[in-house]
């Protein structure tokens, strides 16, 4: 019997090897996989566990919380406990999280070869080559590059250097464009290189003079948030935004006010302004004494010279300045040029509006911008900072990079850093806010914290001074340190503070006296006429244009064109008239061959690209001619640019007269779009209205509020597992969003408005779609959803057709997840097959997910408990979502709103999502 | 007495030889037709790998030429019951040459439509979902969904049309198995279900197939109607009209019918019948195809009359970009080929040049397919939100399987020419025992 086959022994005896084998996992285990925070024992497979950190993809420094399963971080969302994100993200804080995983990562150190390329080498290598070449320089040829590093980093990369004996302005910090000039400006006016800080939830008016707050400027959640608090109210109240500048970008599309001015014309603008402000003629009440001195120095000022330069008419100077005045608190944002910064800082001040929405004494000043110290590097160690066209003799680049970057292209030596969900950190963002920055989970790859580098190689070298310990108990120790100086430690002590992600107590504004000294100096410098045709590069949120973005910025499209996966050239309709040229054609632009977009937004004379483009470098500086080659294919959104006149976004004032009219005459289907509304009695017709014993789930997206950033997209992306499908996928209508944000461009002539409609599956209460699929894999469930049963669907795509919201997109193959991608996929959300329909459930996981957890806990769901992804995100709060069965709930009062709507009203398909119209004038 | 069975003996030689082994262009013909199928299966087989998107399908425009294809294949089937059933019980003799072929071109034309139902699934594997059958999981059909409808409609309509040929073939397949061997004779035997010829066999078969007719007539109006159901059940603006159900039924005769004359006028030259089926039965279907042509244009015009009529603002503006938007030259080339060009009927000279029908036919199936890829095409294309609207070019993958659907039909077809009788032996022969009834058996002893 034992003779053949698997005897009794034999097996006992595999069983117990392949026991102990499985034990001894030969790959070393993960040294923290759960961080402090929370202990191990808390981490249940299935339950999420939340982090918070600090945001470093831009020098805005958000709050983040990140939610963890099973140790991979799955979903990023701002910190409502700390004051700069206040619990939102923007586009470019979601897409984070493929930076983590993004599948170009360095898996560790590299090493530039014979050949030139980059090629891996040990840790120990990698070092010791360091260390060797840092040793062999003289003290004066170490230099390091960095991006402002306000905290721990910072403080760690001055300590090495000093220990090395190297100058301090061997260390160069690079600011951002806008904190530069804002510097700048403000060492002009108040002769401190500080960073002023605005709070827009106070202004009444604002103007931007190519400030995209709501995009890239500064801090754009903090802003754009502020901004959106005073709008969706009555006009009275609102608060009106003017934009200043050639191009309606996002932020421009939901201004009040266009004042189309040349590019470099803005500088001319402002001193319109101040000329305004300061004329007697104008009757400005309550200026700031510091007017007579301004009046003066414009004495000799031209205005209508001025007005040319700048290419706009004079009385809109005048509608603007009336604005500003009668509308205070104002706040003027720009910083284009230190120039136009101190001048707008300078009509901010006169206004009053220093020390209330744009204050002093905020600034952390924990970093200097002192000038680069001249003469050549012999070591220059780059910080995610890029490489500059003096550096190309320096015998050895190393970067901190960990990904290709233009840092990483031109080094020698790469020693990846970690990304900053895996590292510890600390960012003082602004005075008395300090963000705590804690892994999040464990580094996915062999990648050291840049601080630890710079560490060991001083241990290495044997320098002196340098702190004991590793760069994360140094960071902790100074974290404590500050919270408790700043008298924001709280009994719950270190761990309270990492749970927090933030230690806050604000400074208050401090008031600053302005130097005048140097006004009349500013205020007589006449701008240099622009050339034309004008060269503008603009900045997006998104970044369709750069090919090393994170695939969800790019496969987003651009708000306003709807390009994705591409640069491109703008074009006004007039000068694309002028080559012949039509949109889509590929335009030859100096030595650059980009796309065309026609863009009514606009102004004429001007070439308009992307600032992210990696076209853009070539194209600065040079004379622009413009001819068109072929025509092309551009990666674009199919659709109509505006709505064909069926009033699909009506303004505020259009939905009280809309309703008026209704109210004024029977009911009954009246001929024409928007203006149908179903019969009152029977809204449902033959049938009994839907019953919702428990929940209603419904949404109202206020469109007055809506800056078109599209982070909720990049959010539902995130949250839904949503595949990116490419730039072909896209020019053919394949983009899989559930959300989109659709955008209405109707000109005419000068006159541009550009509107926003976020757009999703209704929820409706008698869907279409819902009757014409064969095999129920969509129905009406009790709670009011439209659901989708994706193991059910055959894939007929009837329900798609017959949605008339288009909200419903098809899995045209099979999705493509690249590794590690796929490690960001949310666990509570089916990964769908080629074949299936899907579209927005409203984040039905997270409904259920609150509903198990209030049943568990025997109570009833709380408003706000359950805030799908794209409301949770969103700067300006212009989604609330809540359960219509529930009074007291918010959205019951929200949809009350008099600007309040629904699509295709006359359908009678009920939807539960409700726009709030825009307001200003129609 | 002589002639008559001269005439008899006449009808049985033609039949046989039309049965016999096969010439050159018919083997060219039949392996371009299989060839062709198998481009189908390979574009298919695309699909089933890699996706819906080997089509040129997107949003908004999630049906194009498959369900184009669909529409056009029901459409086809039409005529073969309205000219065998419907004539027929109005006992029009002219239809006794003629409707074997049409029988058997619903019968394969129905077999080519249910095809592209599953072939345009995202998940064709799951097909059969879309049937109420019993399961463990108690999971139901949606009876609500046109889909359903279709499903009953086609299943319904291919069974009943199968058994319609298959009965009238009974007392033919009868004598061909008393005349031949091998095979063929067995095949023959099964058909033939063991027909003796006896008068009361005689009786029951005229009775039963009186009742096919009879059951097989309202599924020719029903059939259409549900598939145009398909559309107008929904709310998408050129597609939500009760005018389609009447609308799509004319479109099916027309363009059936214009199918049986592009088969027939090849097809009786090629089997050498043109004395059974004669320039007066030609004459007769393409007064049919004129009629049911001006019905379909006065459609046509309904639709805007209606759309200005009444209707929403949408609906004209989809109507308006049909007819001058992206797929104007399609639209224009549509109302060429089933408005303008079966005009041409009007005059007794082309209704009796068999080549012209034959290039008729052809003109008029083109333009109905383009009827129902402009109505499921643009539709779609201007849906509600204009945010979204978008274009569609069918992939080579779909015309590969368009190419293949015609492909499978013409395989079933030139095979059943080579087994069965393409014309019936039996009701030709009854109509030379009795001449008085009609006038075509005095044509066929002219003829002859």
């Amino acid at each position: 019997m034992s003779g053949a086959g698997i005897g009794r022994r034999f097996f006992l005896k595999v069983l117990g090897a392949t026991g102990v084998a499985a034990g001894c996992s030969p790959t070393h285990a993960p040294e923290k996989l759960i961080p402090l925070l929370v202990p191990p024992q808390d981490m249940v497979p299935g339950k999420p566990l939340f982090y918070r950190t600090v945001c470093r993809e831009c020098s805005a420094g958000c709050g983040v919380t990140a939610r963890s399963r099973e140790g991979r971080i799955v979903k990023l969302e701002g910190n409502p406990e700390e004051p700069t994100s206040g619990g939102a993200l923007c586009a470019r804080g979601q897409a984070a999280l493929q930076e983590l995983y993004a599948p170009d990562r360095f898996r560790g150190p590299l090493l530039r070869n014979a050949e030139g390329r980059l090629s891996p080498v040990s840790w120990e290598i990698a070092l010791g080559k360091l260390t060797e070449a840092v040793r062999g320089a003289s003290p004066d040829g170490v230099r390091l590059r960095t991006r402002s590093e306000p905290g721990t980093a910072g403080a760690i990369q001055r300590v090495f250097l000093a220990a090395l004996g190297v100058p301090p302005d061997h260390r160069e910090v690079v600011p951002g464009r806008d904190e530069k000039s804002l510097r700048a400006a403000s060492t002009l006016l108040y002769g401190r290189s500080e960073l002023p800080r605005y709070d827009l939830s106070l202004a009444r008016s604002v103007a931007a003079f190519g400030a995209d707050f709501a995009e890239t400027w500064l801090s754009p959640v903090e802003l754009g948030r502020g901004f959106a608090s005073g709008r969706g109210l009555p006009e009275s109240q609102r608060t009106t935004l003017a934009w200043v500048g050639p191009r309606l970008g996002t932020t421009g599309a939901v201004a009040d006010r266009w004042i189309a001015c040349r590019p470099g014309g803005e500088e001319d603008v402002a001193l319109l302004l101040l000329r305004w402000i300061v004329d007697p003629a104008n009757h400005v009440e309550g200026l700031d004494p510091q007017a007579a001195p301004v009046r003066t120095a414009l004495a000799g000022f031209d205005p209508r010279a001025a007005a040319r330069r700048a290419g706009i008419p004079l009385e809109q100077v005048a509608q603007l300045g009336s604005d500003l005045t009668s509308r205070r608190p104002s706040a003027i944002l720009g910083s284009h040029t230190p120039e136009l910064a101190a001048l707008l800082l300078l009509a901010n001040h006169l206004l009053g509006n220093v020390g209330r929405t744009v204050s002093f004494g905020q600034d952390s000043l924990l970093e200097s911008y002192a000038q680069p110290a001249p003469g050549k590097a012999q070591v220059l160690l780059l910080h995610h900072a890029d490489p500059s066209e003096g550096d190309a003799g320096v015998p050895l680049v190393v970067s901190f990079s960990s990904r290709p970057d233009a840092a990483s292209d031109r080094s020698h030596l790469v020693l990846p850093d970690h990304h900053w969900l895996e590292s510890f950190g600390d960012l003082e963002v602004r005075k008395g806010v300090l963000a705590v920055a804690q892994p999040t989970m464990a580094p996915l790859y062999e990648t050291r914290s840049a601080s630890d580098v710079l560490l060991q190689i001083g241990k290495s070298l044997g320098l002196k001074g340098l702190p004991p310990g590793d760069a994360q108990s140094i960071s902790r120790k100074r974290v404590s340190a500050r919270a408790a100086e700043l008298g924001a430690m709280r009994p719950d002590g270190e761990h309270g503070l990492f749970m927090r992600g933030v230690a806050s107590a604000p400074a208050a504004p401090e008031a600053r006296p302005l130097v005048g000294s140097s006004v009349p100096a500013l205020l007589s410098a006449i701008p240099a006429a622009p050339r034309e045709p004008a060269l503008f590069a603009f900045p997006t949120a998104l970044a369709a244009a750069d090919p090393r973005a994170p695939s969800w910025l790019r496969e987003v499209p651009d708000a306003i064109s709807g390009i994705c996966w591409s640069s491109w050239v703008e074009l006004s309709p007039r000068d694309a008239a002028a080559i012949g040229a039509r949109d889509g054609d590929l335009l030859a632009v100096g030595n650059a061959q980009l796309p065309l977009s026609v863009y009514a937004g606009l102004r004429d004379g001007v070439v308009a690209v992307p600032a992210n483009a990696p076209e853009l470098p070539g194209l600065r500086g040079k004379a622009l001619s413009l001819r068109r080659i072929s025509p092309g294919r551009l990666p674009r959104i199919p659709g109509a640019q505006d709505d064909a006149g069926r009033d699909l976004l009506p303004t505020a004032a259009a939905v009280a007269a809309r309703e008026e009219h209704h109210h004024g005459h029977e009911h009954g289907l009246d001929k024409g779009i928007g203006h149908e509304h179903p019969p009152e009695e029977h809204p449902y017709g033959m049938r009994p209205p839907p019953s919702h014993p428990v929940h209603r789930w419904a949404m109202a997206i206020d469109l007055d509020r809506c800056t078109g950033c599209q982070a909720c997209v990049v959010a539902c992306y995130a949250e839904n597992n949503i595949p990116v499908n490419g730039a072909e996928a896209a020019a053919q209508g394949r983009n899989q969003a559930w959300l989109r944000i659709q955008r209405s461009i109707e000109a005419a002539g000068t006159d541009v408005k550009v509107a926003f409609l976020p757009s999703l599956c209704q929820q409706c209460d008698r869907a279409p779609c819902e009757p014409v699929c064969p095999v129920y894999a969509t129905y009406h469930t009790s709670e009011g959803l439209n659901a989708m049963v994706y193991n059910r669907c055959i894939g007929t795509r009837y329900c798609s057709n017959n949605c008339p919201y288009d909200a419903r997109v098809f899995n045209w193959q099979d999705p493509v997840f690249p590794s590690p991608l796929d490690l960001q996929l949310n666990p509570d959300v089916t990964v769908r097959s080629k074949g299936v329909m899907e579209k927005c459930t409203f984040c039905v996981q997270r409904i259920r997910g609150a509903e198990n957890e209030a049943k568990s806990e025997r109570r009833n769901l709380i408003d706000g408990e359950v805030v799908p992804a794209c409301a949770q995100t969103c700067a300006a709060r212009a989604i609330t979502f809540g359960d219509l069965e529930d009074s007291a709930a918010r959205i019951n009062r929200v949809r009350q709103d008099p600007r309040g709507y629904r699509l295709l009203e006359e359908l009678a398909t009920g939807p539960a999502v409700t726009y709030l119209a825009r307001g200003g004038k129609s | 007495m002589s002639t008559v069975s001269a005439q008899l003996a006449l009808i049985e030689e033609r039949v046989h030889a039309a049965q016999g082994k096969g010439g050159r262009l018919y083997w060219v013909l039949l392996a371009c037709a299989i060839g062709a199928t198998g481009i189908g299966a390979y574009s298919w087989s695309r699909i089933i790998r890699f996706g819906m998107g080997e089509t040129g399908l997107n949003r908004p425009v999630a049906w194009g030429v498959l369900i184009t294809d669909f529409v056009f294949w029901v459409g086809i089937a039409h005529s073969g019951t309205l000219i065998s059933a419907i004539l027929f019980l109005f006992r029009a003799r002219f239809r006794t040459a003629v409707y074997r072929v049409a029988e058997a071109m619903t019968v394969f034309a129905v077999a080519t439509a249910g095809l592209f139902p599953i072939i345009h699934l995202g998940r064709p594997w799951f097909g059969y979902w879309i049937l109420p059958y019993p399961n463990e999981r108690s999971l139901w059909i949606n009876f609500r969904s046109p889909l359903v409808w279709d499903a009953f409609a086609i299943s319904t309509y291919l069974v009943v049309s199968s058994l319609f040929l298959l009965s009238g073939l009974v007392p033919d397949a009868a004598a061909l198995r008393d005349a031949t061997s091998g095979w063929r004779r067995r095949l023959y035997a099964m058909v033939s279900l063991g027909w003796r010829g006896t008068d009361e066999e005689w009786r029951h078969h005229s009775r039963a197939y009186l009742f096919f007719a009879a059951f097989a007539t309202p599924l020719v109006i029903s059939v259409h109607s549900v598939v145009s159901w398909d559309f107008a059940v929904s709310v998408v603006p050129g597609w939500h009209s009760t005018l389609f159900p009447p609308y799509f039924v004319a479109g099916a005769i027309l363009s059936g019918v214009a199918m049986v004359l592009t088969l027939l006028v090849p097809l009786r030259r090629a089997l050498g019948i043109e004395e059974l089926v004669t320039r007066r039965h030609l004459d007769l279907l393409s007064r049919l195809v004129l009629l049911t042509s001006l019905i379909v244009t006065f459609s046509y015009g309904m639709e805007f009359v209606l759309a200005l009529w009444r209707g929403p603002r949408v609906e004209l503006e989809t109507l308006l970009f049909r007819a001058f938007g992206s797929y104007a030259p399609l639209f224009w080339t549509m109302v060429f080929c089933n408005c303008a060009a079966p005009l041409l009927l009007f005059f007794p000279r082309i209704r009796n040049t068999p080549i012209a029908l034959f290039f008729l036919g052809i003109v008029v199936n083109v333009g109905m397919w383009l009827e129902r890829f402009n109505i499921v095409v643009t539709s779609l294309s201007h849906n509600r939100i204009p945010f979204d609207w978008g274009t569609y070019r069918p992939s080579l993958v779909e015309l590969g399987i368009t190419l293949g659907s015609f492909g499978w039909f013409f395989t079933w077809f030139l095979v059943f020419l080579k087994l069965l009788p393409a014309v019936s032996i039996a009701e030709l022969k009854e109509e030379v025992g009795h001449p008085h009834e009609g006038v075509d058996a005095t044509e066929v002893a002219h003829a002859a």
